[in-house]
């Protein structure tokens, strides 16, 4: 398969660029590299190939959930030499790093078979635990790697013992045969298999930061270097939706009464934690994990849904939600250089300093908290709708509720840079390779916010 | 050319982008090439689908780009149709709109938001051609509340004049009322229907038997739409209002383009509208009254802006009746050779007050055809074209609105006839006022006097030209002509079998025009008499007034009446809900919510303590959870 | 194999007795038994040989990376067993394939000899 080949090797020609004393253009052989892969990728559209001896499948969903983590990839690491490469001596090793974990994403959304899945969380969790302790001298880069790895490791195992009852339930790991196993033994409780499933269950909700999973997540948030802090919050998520909702709704689809009400319970704790929390958090990044904990509750919804409509809802909702937060933690990581810190009073008077960025600003967090004519918006409406046609309503309406608290703490930032004095007055300079890219993002989000026709149905 | 149809609204839309941006940064000279040439170019665009169409025989085309919104059955093309009513649409307001762009030029040159006008100008372009071209009633939609939002942002152009913002202000709760209306049948019909695609739903409809209640119900909604948009009695009030924004603005927006969308509509929605008798009957008789009213009250008013609102609403009112008689070639013949003449005519009183520094009351005018005469020459043709003398345009349309009202009922036909002659003498009267008789203004502004320029003369005399031959597209059988137009609209409302015969005898048609053409030169002495003096009559003042005159000159009270029973109630009823409602029982609730939520969000803070082990331990409390919850819940299922 | 919920009482009544039995035994020893702690019974016990120190001494790190270096090449030499006993079978389509994972493993050598992760000093 071209994108995993593709992915691979520029992840080990960027692994040599400082032994080999190329380390200046690695940046630009990742982009690259990443490109290839994107067109590689968008090759396999409607071809439904399958690869490695049926353990993946190409089909639209997967390209599509890749195309969209290799275009957040690609535009993190121009993010991440403009802002950190001069200064950062391992350049080459992050990038290559950040290209494997793709690679692990490209898996994660690809895979037919539960050893896949499972090589493909730990090659993007293993990158992770590495990414966030990039700044080997902060102490709270260090706890936030540790913490992040010890809990991974933990979850990791619920993840693989999950796999091993579901193998001993139906003697197979191809998710075409434990499908049609579970198609045919849907009728009577089969408890071997549903353990396996929640155990399953209980490891990629891990990965999504779902309540009472997250507790990892505002401490890894905050400690962990603010972009490698947005690949997380984008890549990552995104990745590991993919994967759940594809595994749930491929196999565990004929059972969804067993564990429906689970998700149900976890999405709601999930919005209402990650809503309710964000509330007092000062400072931005803690508020953002947050933020992302709750987008995972409203994600959960999709995965309830009975049919198609799903899937493309969570595919648009990856997107907005991705391209918003990525642009939020670029914002953050620029405010925080400027003025040395990541609290909501770093935004104060932004519009003086910068009237673009602080435009990019309102328009991300309008999208984030879902208000028409955004990205956003759409997102939500079309995860609602896809949760009320398979009956959820009063999910829906708890959903809604939080969406109106969200709006209360993605508007403290927007007040601050419009409405507070700055404490300083220096004028915020982006080299346009930033701005372009930043704006970029901005207009996607408007456009796709006016017509959500855009993207494709899978 | 037809394959380009896209870029006709992306142009202005591309130009509005660069005004909107750059405004500011830009030379005014550079604003005014991008949002002329941008109109320019859609024009170009247009005609060239306009010779393709004609050689194609006007079969509709339809284009869809893409699925613009999907939600569960629902789904939304973004989509255009383009067929002979869409093309002439197109063929207006591109057109109109170049001359009306041209001549802005001249007319805000010392205005310092040039720049902001173009900007807006080509947003309203846009808006307007989406309306007129999209293939469904949500892009429809869009474009009516577009061409809304512009009409807003442009009578409160000079934003710091409270009374323009307040004039503003009500153009657009009045036209809200109206939308809301539009959105109402707009649901009805997604809801009968299942989509809102113009051709799906025509031909689905067929299958209704003539005075189906639901297609009643929609059609009645939809007119209430087009009550608000083209200023029909009740929701008229905001159109003469609207005049205060800048002199192209009234021409292009609230005479030409703009307030004909709802005749648009109505024309589009042709075979919805001829299946519902009772709604079309209700249309005639409302676009009856306000022509009538409308002209009556344009009899008294001064103000040179005024009396053509006024004149625009009552030529509104005719075209609905056309509509509601079923005659739709008649009703869009009538909305071009209008947008010909009153373009013009505002146009003209543009450069009138542009050559008196902003001088609008015509009783401070007079003797100007000296002084201004291209002015003058172009304004006479315009006058005859709308009062209807042979041959100018005005002639035929009327006379096809005033016969189709003949063969259906005399009741439409009297008061059409009366508000014709009411027409003439408001026109006349508006003629004289203005260019006979002595100057009465002060002496700066008869030293300052002086013709526009050529940027603002030359669409004038384009004008001129269209509203003198206009007419030329249908000349009535009577006279041994042919009626293009109303073969050319053959494609679109050809299909439509319900569309009533309109025959009258020659005999009629002849004398028709004899009456009238005797009654206008009857008039036109009249009012010389009255009106090319030196002094004109006693100011308003002084004047004894009879009833009818108050009642005209003060609009039949219309404005103090909504304010009396619709304004102030509301206002106390807001006042109530504010002090005691508002601010005791939803703040106190949402207050009271807030800082729940807070005190809840400091609880679960205190949950993240940063110790991994209590975070595993909540990890297995979860698990444990889960499992249990799940066995619970197998063993009940 | 129709099952009620009072079919599952009995593995109620076995989960408090297991529950109980471990709780009783733990808590009952810790009061029954006698107490009886000495310096020398305290001591942490190794092969009989005294403890010498603290054992939380620091180490040099380049002991675990060496050693960390050698689990990871150690461990993926495993998967030459396998790969042997199927030679012939696997054939050429085999040899490419391990061909490439021995590369994809040379390449990891390669960065970490060039790095210097070995050098001692």
């Amino acid at each position: 398969m071209n994108v995993v080949i593709a992915l691979t090797i520029t992840g080990i020609l960027n692994l040599f660029g400082s032994i080999f004393s190329y380390r200046k253009i690695t940046p630009l052989l990742s982009i690259i590299g990443l490109t290839t892969a994107i067109v590689f990728n968008s090759m396999y559209w409607n071809t439904n190939q399958s690869f490695f001896n049926h353990m993946m499948v190409v089909d639209n969903y997967a390209v599509a959930f890749g195309t969209v983590c290799m275009v957040l990839a690609a535009c993190l690491i121009i993010f991440y030499n403009r802002f950190m490469g001069d200064n950062d001596h391992h350049l080459p090793e992050v990038l290559s790093v950040i290209v494997l974990s793709v690679d692990g994403a490209i898996v994660m959304v690809s895979y037919t078979n539960l050893l896949m899945l499972f090589l493909g969380v730990e090659i993007l969790s293993i990158s992770f635990y590495i990414l966030a302790g990039l700044k080997k001298k902060d102490l709270g880069s260090n706890e936030a790697a540790i913490k992040y790895f010890l809990m991974g490791a933990f979850s990791t195992g619920f993840l693989l013992l999950g796999i091993t009852l579901i193998y001993g339930a139906t003697a197979s790991f191809d998710l075409s045969v434990i499908s049609e196993y579970v198609k045919l033994n849907s009728t009577s409780t089969n408890y071997l298999l549903l353990s396996g499933v929640l155990l399953i269950l209980v490891g990629l909700l891990f990965k999504v930061a779902a309540a009472p999973f997250h507790f990892w997540t505002p401490d890894v948030y905050q400690g962990a270097p603010t972009i490698i802090t947005a690949f997380f919050a984008t890549v990552g998520k995104i990745a590991s939706f993919g994967a759940f909702y594809r595994l749930f709704q491929m196999c565990f689809s004929p059972i969804v009464n067993e564990w429906s009400g689970v998700i149900m319970v976890v999405a709601i704790i999930t919005m209402f934690i990650g809503n309710i929390t964000a509330l007092q958090q000062k400072n931005l990044k803690r508020m953002f994990a947050y933020s992302s904990i709750a987008h995972a509750g409203y994600m959960l919804l999709a995965l309830l849904s009975h049919d198609y409509l799903g899937g493309n809802a969570i595919l648009f909702y990856s997107i907005a939600y991705g391209i918003s937060s990525m642009s939020a933690f670029i914002i953050i990581h620029i405010i925080q250089t400027q003025t040395g810190t990541d609290e909501a009073m770093g935004f104060a008077g932004l519009v003086h300093k910068n009237k673009t960025l602080a435009m990019i600003t309102a328009i991300s967090m309008l999208s984030l908290s879902g208000i028409p004519l955004t990205a956003g918006f759409f997102g939500k409406f079309y995860l609602f709708s896809s949760a009320i046609e398979s009956g959820y309503v009063l999910l829906v309406c708890l959903a809604v509720i939080n969406s109106f608290i969200g709006i209360y703490y993605y508007f403290k930032p927007v007040i601050e840079s419009y409405f507070k004095d700055s404490i300083t007055d220096d004028v915020i300079k982006l080299k346009s390779v930033e701005t372009i890219l930043l704006i970029f993002l901005s207009i996607a989000t408007i456009l796709l916010g006016i017509f959500p026709g855009l993207v494709p149905a899978i | 050319m037809t394959d380009l149809v896209w870029l006709v609204p992306l142009l202005p839309l591309i130009g509005f982008i660069i005004n909107g941006l750059g405004f500011g940064k830009i030379s005014k000279n550079t604003a005014a090439i991008i949002g002329c040439g941008s109109v320019f170019l859609s024009l170009i665009i247009v005609a060239g689908i306009f010779y393709e169409d004609l050689g194609r025989g006007g079969e509709a085309v339809q284009k869809t780009y893409f699925t613009w919104i999907t939600a569960g059955n629902l789904s939304i093309d973004f989509s255009l149709l383009i067929d002979r009513l869409s093309i002439v649409m197109m063929l207006i307001v591109t057109g109109v709109g170049l001359l009306i762009h041209i001549y802005s030029v001249g007319y805000m040159h010392n205005d310092v938001g040039f720049g902001k006008f173009f900007a807006y100008m080509n947003l309203f372009m846009f808006s307007m051609l989406v309306l007129v071209l999209g293939a469904n009633y949500v892009m429809l939609f869009i474009g009516w509340e577009g061409v809304g939002l512009c009409s807003y942002l442009l009578i409160g152009f000079w934003y710091k004049n409270r009374e323009y913002t307040a004039a503003a202000n009500k153009a657009f709760i009045m036209n809200r009322i109206g939308d809301l209306g539009f959105l109402l049948g707009l649901f009805l019909i997604f809801k009968t229907f299942g989509t809102s695609d113009f051709q799906r739903v025509f031909s689905s409809v067929q299958s209704f038997s003539s005075g189906d209640i639901t297609i009643t119900l929609i059609t009645l909604f939809l007119f209430i739409g087009a009550m608000g948009k083209s200023a029909q009695i009740p929701l008229f009030t905001w159109l003469p209002d609207a005049m205060a924004g800048p002199t192209p603005v009234s021409a292009l927006i609230h005479a030409a383009t703009m307030v004909t969308a709802g005749i648009y509509m109505i024309a589009r929605s042709n075979i919805m509208y001829a299946l519902a008798p009772s709604t079309s009957e209700f249309v005639a008789v409302v676009g009856a009254l306000t022509a009538l009213m409308a002209g009556f009250i344009a009899l008294t008013q001064t103000d040179i802006k005024k009396v053509l609102a006024y004149s625009t609403v009552s030529q509104l009112g005719y075209m609905f009746v056309a509509l509601g008689l079923t005659a739709y070639s008649s009703a869009m013949f009538h909305v071009m050779t209008h947008a010909f003449f009153k373009a013009l005519l505002f146009l003209g009183a543009g450069s009138v007050i542009h050559a008196l520094s902003g001088e609008q009351n015509m009783r401070k005018m007079g003797g100007l055809r000296k002084h201004l005469p291209i002015t003058f020459i172009t304004m006479a043709i315009a006058t005859l074209a709308i009062v209807g003398f042979p041959p100018f345009a005005g002639f035929f349309s009327k006379d096809e609105i005033l016969t189709a009202a003949y063969s259906h009922s005399m009741f439409l036909f009297v008061i059409l006839s009366l508000t014709s002659v009411l027409t003439v003498l408001y026109m006349f009267r508006f003629f004289f006022l203005t260019f006979f008789g002595e100057f009465r203004g002060t002496k700066y502004q008869i030293d300052h006097i002086h013709e526009s320029p050529k940027s603002m003369t030359l669409p004038l005399l384009i004008l001129m030209v269209l509203s003198a031959v206009g007419g030329g597209l249908g000349i009535p059988e009577a006279l041994g002509g042919k009626h293009f137009l109303s073969e050319y609209f053959n494609h679109v409302f050809g299909g439509n079998t319900r569309i009533q015969s309109h025959e009258v005898s020659h005999f009629f048609e002849y004398g028709l025009m004899i009456i009238s053409m005797v009654l206008i030169i009857l008039i036109y002495q009249f009012t010389k008499q009255r009106y090319d003096k030196k002094v004109i009559g006693k100011s308003v003042e002084e004047l004894k007034m009879s009833l009818w005159y108050k009642l005209s000159l003060n609009k039949f009270y219309v404005d103090e009446l909504y304010d009396k029973i619709i304004v102030k109630p509301l206002n106390g009823m807001s006042n109530f809900f504010f002090n005691s409602i508002e601010k005791k029982v939803i703040d106190g609730a949402v207050n009271g919510s807030g800082q729940t939520v807070y005190f809840l969000s400091s609880m679960l803070k205190s949950l993240q303590s940063g110790n991994i082990g209590f975070y595993v331990l909540m990890m297995v409390i979860g698990i444990v959870a889960i499992l249990f919850f799940s066995l619970i819940n197998t063993i009940t299922l | 194999m129709n099952s009620t919920p009072i079919d599952f009482f009995p593995i109620v009544i076995q989960f408090f007795v297991a529950a109980g039995f471990v709780g009783i035994t733990m808590f009952a020893t810790h009061f029954i038994g006698p107490k009886l702690n000495t310096r020398k019974k305290l001591k942490p016990f190794e092969s009989g040989v005294q403890s010498v120190g603290n054992a939380r001494q620091p180490f040099a790190i380049k002991y675990f990376l060496t050693a960390i270096l050698f689990v990871l090449f150690d461990v993926e030499v495993i998967f030459l067993y396998p790969y042997a006993v199927n030679f012939l079978e696997l054939g050429m389509s085999g040899l490419i394939t391990m061909l490439l994972f021995m590369g994809l493993l040379l390449c990891g050598l390669i960065y970490v000899i060039r790095s210097g992760a070995l050098d001692w000093e």
